[in-house]
């Protein structure tokens, strides 16, 4: 009952007609970013970030929230109807695109579009029934469990973003020192600013994440130069009964993972949708369709995707922990507007929280319209020449980092992150991790120095608190399994050499 | 050729030598009573062991060679530099267009009146930015 009080609650606070429009915008924006190539959310959520400072707090929240979610909505749309594939949607080319094929794209969007509105609908229960729980958990961390908390979303998002452990706890690492510019808050000392009094406060976020979000992945399709053909083919949406109760099975599937997977650390879209379609490719009644463009690979992946975007919101605004790049900016957000996210937050801000819970089931019926019967509309935003579209990203790159400070030298920082970030994609680094720890980075030190403090020096507090001891643990433990795989693929290719050679 | 794999370690190595070597700058203090140069240094210690390992795993496998498209990054560059500029020394509009034609070369095809017709409406949007979302951005 308290879950459906809080509910009523935070619907009160979504459907102002203010917070109405900002979802709107938040999904529709969203949507766009999903569709066009070469402009994910995190560039999208950077670039827009500057220009929330002046909206209300709970407005600015639905609309970044809404930018999030919504991406993950149009991605599947480009992914079906001309293979293009975004990072949350690769595997909704495998069976989408062979519908399109086949002259099923209405079908395909249709079971995409109705997918992700299960899976977001259930994820927000989740939400809801789960992060006030979480966040009574997280009153018994104390500074050793957050440190050990932080390093294991560091190993987890190394991992699973770049696939090289090494490259990605080095972006980590480096995304942590980079927070470490700036006046150190403890003694007061300013730290690696070279006199400059730009960087007293630190880096720019904005400036760090457009030159490696925005301005890198410009140049990068620039380099790439391709010319994509736009979808001409007819859609028909509406499925007959039988292709409809094939959707629903597959959908829930996919939203209870997707949910799941969402809420661990270094979890979100794009591992969940993978798990998905591994799990109706083992279970479902149409296993073997799949891969030929079977509703049921495109249904699950498209739940699974969609929920886990919901559920990463869980152990942000319950922890205070950002399990992803996405939602470490969204943190960030959190942050500017004054709000600390973590245990505190649902108790203090009810209002912010229940209402943004709230605000996603409304955008998760705007993104239904707007992906189902208003799709053919979107489609005809692929007409627009990468020429044309390009110099505009510039553009509002520009004045994403003029508007923070009202100050033009801050675009210099920006093109130099932009430099940096292209430089790192050419030596295949994965900026995402090193923006989850430019944003952690302040944090982790803060923690660890304050548990130095509290054990006089000792390294063995880490050890003797249950809950880092077990998280360190696990972190060993994986270590151990990468160590032991390492080893045993190379004992491998050392006995097959001598045979492939003889 | 330009090993990937290498170059990757190298930067990486860089990275941690610089912040190690300005770390040391700064009172370090001990475990319980850090200085400010304590945890970057306890950083850029594992990251410059990694970098060492990146470099140490590129000799032992294939080299990976590195592309490095200078012309697009760099005119791009060029692009952001001559808006701020412009911006500074006339004004926001003349930045706009400055930045479009320069970055317009960057493109498959160069065309004046296509980069023109960008120009004039990333002006009108900086107009609504300006008159209607209280941006201070000197337009004209």
């Amino acid at each position: 009952m308290d879950i459906l009080n809080n509910l009523a609650f935070g619907f009160e606070h979504a459907l102002t007609p203010a917070n109405l429009l900002y979802c709107a915008i938040g999904c529709v924006v969203g949507t766009l970013v999903g569709l066009l190539p070469g402009l994910g959310p995190l560039a999208t959520i950077s670039l827009l970030l500057p220009l929330t400072y002046s909206l209300p707090t709970g407005g600015a929240l639905i609309m970044l929230a809404g930018i999030y979610y919504g991406a993950q909505y149009g991605d599947s749309v480009s992914a079906i109807t001309m293979k293009i594939p975004h990072a949350s949607s690769i595997v909704a080319c495998i069976d989408g695109y062979q519908m399109t094929l086949k002259g099923k794209t209405g079908l395909a969007l249709f079971t995409a579009g109705v997918s992700s509105f299960i899976g977001g609908t259930v994820a927000i229960v989740v939400l809801a029934s789960l992060a006030p729980t979480l966040g009574q958990v997280a009153l018994l961390f104390g500074p050793t469990d957050y440190c050990a908390l932080m390093l294991v979303g560091f190993v987890c998002v190394s991992f699973i973003t770049t696939g090289s452990l090494l490259n990605g706890l080095a972006m980590c690492l480096l995304g942590v020192l980079l927070g470490q510019v700036g006046t150190d808050l403890e003694t007061g000392m300013e730290r690696f600013t070279f006199g400059l009094p730009s960087l007293t406060d630190g880096v720019s976020l904005v400036s760090l994440a457009l030159g490696c979000f925005g301005i890198a992945e410009i140049t990068k399709n620039l380099d790439a130069r391709e010319e994509r053909t736009p979808f001409n083919g007819k859609i028909h949406l509406m499925p007959t009964w039988p292709e409809f109760k094939r959707i629903i099975p597959s959908a829930l599937r996919g939203s209870v993972v997707g949910s799941i997977l969402g809420i661990l650390p270094g979890g979100g879209p794009v591992i969940a949708q993978f798990a998905a379609y591994a799990l109706d490719k083992k279970v479902s009644k149409y296993k073997h369709e799949i891969g030929d463009g079977a509703i049921e690979g495109v249904a699950g992946q498209a739940a699974a995707d969609e929920a886990a975007a919901r559920t990463s919101f869980i152990p942000l605004m319950s922890i205070g922990i950002p399990e992803n790049a996405v939602m470490a900016l969204m943190m960030a957000a959190f942050i500017i507007k004054g709000i600390q996210p973590g245990p505190n937050m649902i108790a203090k801000h009810p209002d912010l929280f229940w209402g943004l819970v709230a605000s996603m089931w409304v955008g998760n019926c705007f993104l239904l319209i707007l992906n189902v019967p208003l799709v053919r509309f979107w489609l005809s935003v692929f007409k627009i020449p990468y020429n044309v579209l390009f110099p505009s990203i510039l553009f509002f790159c520009c004045i994403g980092t003029f508007s923070v400070n009202n100050s033009l030298n801050d675009i210099f920082t920006t093109a130099a992150f932009g430099l940096i970030g292209y430089t790192m994609m050419r030596l295949a680094l994965d900026p995402a991790p090193m923006m989850l720890g430019f944003i952690l980075g302040p944090m982790l030190e803060e923690y660890f120095r304050r548990s130095m403090i509290i054990s006089r020096g000792s390294f063995t507090t880490f050890f003797t608190h249950p809950i880092s001891a077990t998280l360190l643990s696990l972190i060993g433990l994986f270590f151990a399994f990468q160590l032991f795989v390492a080893f045993r693929t190379k004992r491998a290719m050392v006995v097959e050499a001598p045979a492939a050679s003889g | 050729m330009v090993n990937q794999n290498s170059a990757r370690g190298f930067f990486l190595a860089g990275v941690a030598l610089f912040f190690m070597a300005t770390a040391l700058r700064y009172p370090l203090g001990d475990l319980a009573h850090a200085g400010p140069g304590l945890f970057p240094l306890l950083l850029s210690v594992p990251l410059l062991a990694i970098a060492l390992l990146i470099i140490v795993q590129a000799r032992l496998s294939a080299p990976v060679p590195l592309s490095f498209n200078l012309k697009n990054i760099a005119l791009i560059m060029l692009g952001l530099v001559a808006f701020v500029v412009g911006a500074q020394l006339v004004n926001a509009a003349v930045g706009i267009v400055l930045m479009v034609f320069i970055a317009g070369f960057a493109a498959v095809t160069y065309s004046w009146t296509r980069n023109l017709k960008i120009a004039l409406g990333l002006i009108v949007v900086a107009y609504v930015f300006e008159h209607f979302l209280g941006l201070n951005l000197r337009l004209f």
